[in-house]
């Protein structure tokens, strides 16, 4: 919760009570400005997010939501077709005609491109129109559009004085999307042109990664209990393994993701977030900015290896056999260079220069086209320095572990040796499986759900801010610098990525675990 | 699926955990025992009501269902599923007769799952106290529905006498969309209201309930006044400024009405028995604010608060 970003009224509110866990924290009356509402991601992801949010009663009386795009449509009927379609086929939860005529009742639409001045006067009028119907004129501007626009966008909500809430009591704040920038400079460049327009409080970037319950469930793993902290050092820590698996190839995206490489699209963000959340100090309490000024910290103290080119491996997978189907290689992929050096896999071993995790590395691993889709976090801890068996009697007993998965089939595993039943002292691993979806089935909210929500609340707990985003640049910058001029090694789809990701754990000892 | 005619208790829970290694790794991950006690009639209703309940916390579901008490001969009949039709639970369907009706927590005791949460729901009539009744003791959170009973208002009177922290009544959490849409009318008002009537009939225990919230929290007298139809319907404040301020629900949805404003369509749907005990099972620490609620409804007003510690007397019944 953050008490700073807006007037509080719920705080005064006399029906409200801390202890009264069963009412809903709905936001005040607003309105969603969605930019590129036409895309892929407004339609399989945000409106449908709107859509749960409104059947879950989770949204204040009238919320409006405001579609911009180029199209010409001539009645806000073939808007509010668009949206029913997008709800209909891609809502989480079951369909309900009432709760449609709510939303749809509050559907407006402004025609323009984003460089027509006349267009976002008309959505400042349709705003100001908004907040006389009894609001203060809040409303959250969500860019679900190219980077390239951006800065168009932006300068167009300035000057049509979008940025400030007309009336008090009233909020502006604007979502921003991933990719921020696709290097230190470009993100600063953009973070500036964003603080231009809006208020750093009011900036919510959103990376989708963080609204997923199982991350949420990190930091409640690691500071609500006593028995893992204690051994959350490289006392007990031998190496973390972050994986972010992902069975499909590149689709359609090849013009954007040929551009940017794993690197930039997912370690930069996705894994450099979770392992600040693995490896942060547990924070004074759970408000936004003492959870921020940890996992800078984190982020500040990552190192990169002595060598880059020997201690990273990058790749680019061939043509190969995913899941029982023959699929094509990258550079055959339609719309990729056929000279393409862009790679589709990366292994990465980092090291956090503080007490606690000296010399503990920590591996990421992130690519396309590899066996299945998974994303986990596994903390490999020491082997026992002493073992009183017979050599032969432990030669299936492997490290402890202790793995979060975070997609699929959320859960927490506990990998530790056990006496198989028989005369001899046998000890072997086995796993011990917590399923969120067993002890807790109600169906969890998507991430777009929960975020959508914070952002109307404004809370900005699950949001990384512009240090976090220039810190994690400042990761990515060298390693980009270092690999430019090289060539990715190929992989055949279907494979854990080349061999040298092996090497590079082999040469220390390690294996990846198969996730 | 095992089913055990005039069996004994061991032999259920020897069932219970047959079934469960044959299913493989099903609810490995149990977060909770609920424990309905359910009358014959309506056990079908009570089995629905926890298979949806089950979708959304896996748990291991004991029904027991006390059958003709007059029955000369004890008899224990049960029906052991895991994974099936009740939902992603295990469940022991149980049916009690004779002198052994009258003692049901001497089957469930054993089947209860270790070191976990105990929530206890009485589908029908409560016992008269539930904080001593045995099946009440061993739960951490006890669900009782005052608005199927046949005097209502006289009920949530003895739950108010017998309230221990846990206690918690399924007439509150129908309330809670209610609630929800009052307080959402309060996150952006600033109104002072002076006097609240509820629009239900005169035994109608939400409505008492709800009441006896909007009292305690605004620290103003509320009526209930009957109104035509057979349930609550309207909850009208009259501001301290002058107006008034009112929610009326119709068919899915609500009306607000405030002076001077526009009317504002609000959702106020309905939900299935199930979803109630869900809403129940979601938070199993003491509802201070069903507390106060109750305290304030039935002039009560010695309510324990949080922590006091529980009688745990048994007390020999029939």
């Amino acid at each position: 919760m953050n008490q700073a970003t807006a007037p509080d009224r719920q705080e005064d509110n006399p029906l409200r009570d801390v202890r009264d866990r069963r009412l809903p924290r709905v936001p005040d009356p607003c309105a969603l400005v969605i930019f590129g509402v036409t895309g892929d991601l407004a339609q399989k992801k945000l409106i449908p997010a709107i859509y749960d949010l409104a059947n879950r009663g989770l949204l204040p009386p009238g919320f409006s939501i405001v579609g911009f795009a180029r199209r010409d449509w001539t009645a806000e009927r073939e808007f509010a077709a668009l949206v029913a379609h997008a709800a209909r086929t891609n809502a989480r939860t079951p369909w309900r005609d009432e709760v449609w005529a709510r939303l749809a009742a509050h559907l407006r639409f402004v025609n323009g491109s984003f460089d027509d001045d006349e267009a976002f006067k008309a959505l400042a009028a349709m705003l100001d129109g908004l907040a006389a119907d009894g609001g203060a004129g809040s409303a959250a501007f969500y860019l679900s559009i190219p980077p390239s626009s951006f800065p168009t966008v932006l300068d167009q909500l300035n000057r049509a004085g979008l940025g400030e809430a007309p009336r008090p009591g009233g909020w502006r704040r604007v979502i921003v999307e991933k990719p921020f920038g696709h290097d230190l400079e470009s993100a600063r460049r953009l973070n500036t042109s964003i603080d231009q327009v809006f208020a750093p409080r009011d900036v919510f970037r959103i990376d989708h990664y963080l609204g997923k319950e199982t991350v949420q469930n990190i930091l409640a793993l690691r500071f609500g209990n006593t028995l893992f902290e204690p051994v959350w050092t490289s006392h007990f820590v031998d190496s973390v393994q972050i994986t972010m698996a992902e069975d499909v190839g590149i689709g359609r995206r090849a013009a954007f993701y040929d551009s940017v490489g794993t690197a930039r699209d997912v370690v930069q963000n996705h894994l450099l977030q979770l392992l600040a959340l693995i490896a942060m100090e547990e924070p004074t309490s759970f408000d936004p900015d003492a959870i921020r000024v940890e996992k800078l910290k984190v982020l500040r103290a990552i190192t990169l290896p002595g060598d880059i080119r020997l201690h990273t491996v990058r790749g680019q997978y061939t043509a190969g056999w995913v899941a029982g189907e023959h699929v094509s290689g990258y550079l055959s992929e339609p719309g990729v260079p056929a000279d393409s050096t862009t790679e589709t896999f990366v292994a990465i071993r980092l090291g956090v220069q503080n007490r606690r995790w000296v010399g503990v590395p920590f591996y990421l691993r992130a690519g396309k086209r590899m066996p299945r889709r998974v994303t986990e976090v596994a903390i490999i801890f020491q082997r026992n320095p002493h073992l009183p068996f017979d050599p032969a009697d432990v030669e299936m007993l492997g490290n402890n572990q202790l793995v979060m998965r975070l997609q699929p089939d959320e859960g927490v595993t506990l990998k530790f040796g056990s006496k198989v039943p028989g005369t001899t002292m046998e000890v072997r691993d086995i796993t011990m499986d917590f399923q969120y979806g067993e002890s807790f089935t109600e169906a969890s909210p998507e991430a777009y759900e929960r975020l959508v929500l914070d952002v109307l609340l404004g809370d900005r707990t699950l949001f990384p801010d512009a240090s976090e985003v220039e810190a994690s640049w400042q990761v990515i910058d060298p390693l980009e610098e270092a690999w430019a001029q090289t060539r990715p090694e190929p992989y055949r789809a279907g494979r854990w990525g080349p061999h040298a990701a092996e090497e590079l754990l082999a040469s220390e000892g390690r294996t990846w675990r198969r996730a | 699926m095992i089913g055990l005619w005039d069996t004994t208790g061991d032999a259920v829970v020897k069932a219970l955990s047959q079934e469960r290694r044959s299913a493989g790794g099903v609810a490995t991950g149990l977060a909770l025992t609920l424990v309905v006690v359910a009358d014959e009639p309506q056990v079908r209703a009570a089995e629905a009501a926890a298979t949806i309940a089950a979708a959304a916390h896996p748990c291991r579901l004991l029904i027991v269902m006390r059958s003709d008490e007059t029955h000369p001969r004890s008899r224990l009949d049960a029906e052991v599923i895991v994974g099936g039709r009740l939902g992603p639970c295990e469940a022991a369907v149980m049916r009690l007769l004779g002198p052994l009706a009258a003692h049901p927590e001497s089957v469930v005791m054993p089947l209860l799952a270790p070191d976990v949460p105990v929530v206890t729901w009485w589908q029908g009539d409560p016992p008269e106290r539930i904080a001593t009744d045995p099946l009440g003791i061993v739960a951490e959170r006890r669900i009782t529905d005052s608005a199927r009973a046949a005097d209502p208002i006289g009920t949530l009177r003895a739950r108010a006498a017998d309230y221990v922290p846990g206690d918690t009544d399924l007439a509150w959490t129908r309330l809670t969309p209610w609630r929800a849409l009052l307080a959402g009318v309060f996150d952006t008002s600033v109104a002072t209201p002076r006097q609240a009537l509820v629009t239900a009939p005169s035994d109608d225990a939400s409505a008492a309930l709800l009441c006896g919230w909007l009292s305690a929290r605004l620290g103003i007298e509320c009526q209930v006044t009957p109104g035509e139809s057979d349930h609550l319907t309207a909850v009208t404040l009259l501001l301290a400024e002058g107006g008034r301020l009112s929610v009326t629900a119709s068919g899915g949805h609500a009306t607000l009405a405030s002076s001077g404003c526009p009317d504002q369509l609000l959702p106020l749907t309905a939900r299935p028995l199930g979803e109630e005990l869900a809403e129940e099972l979601r938070r199993l620490g003491p509802d201070q604010v069903y507390a106060e609620a109750l305290a304030a409804a039935t002039g009560i007003t010695s309510l324990p608060p949080r922590g006091g510690s529980r009688m745990r007397t048994w007390q020999e019944a029939g």
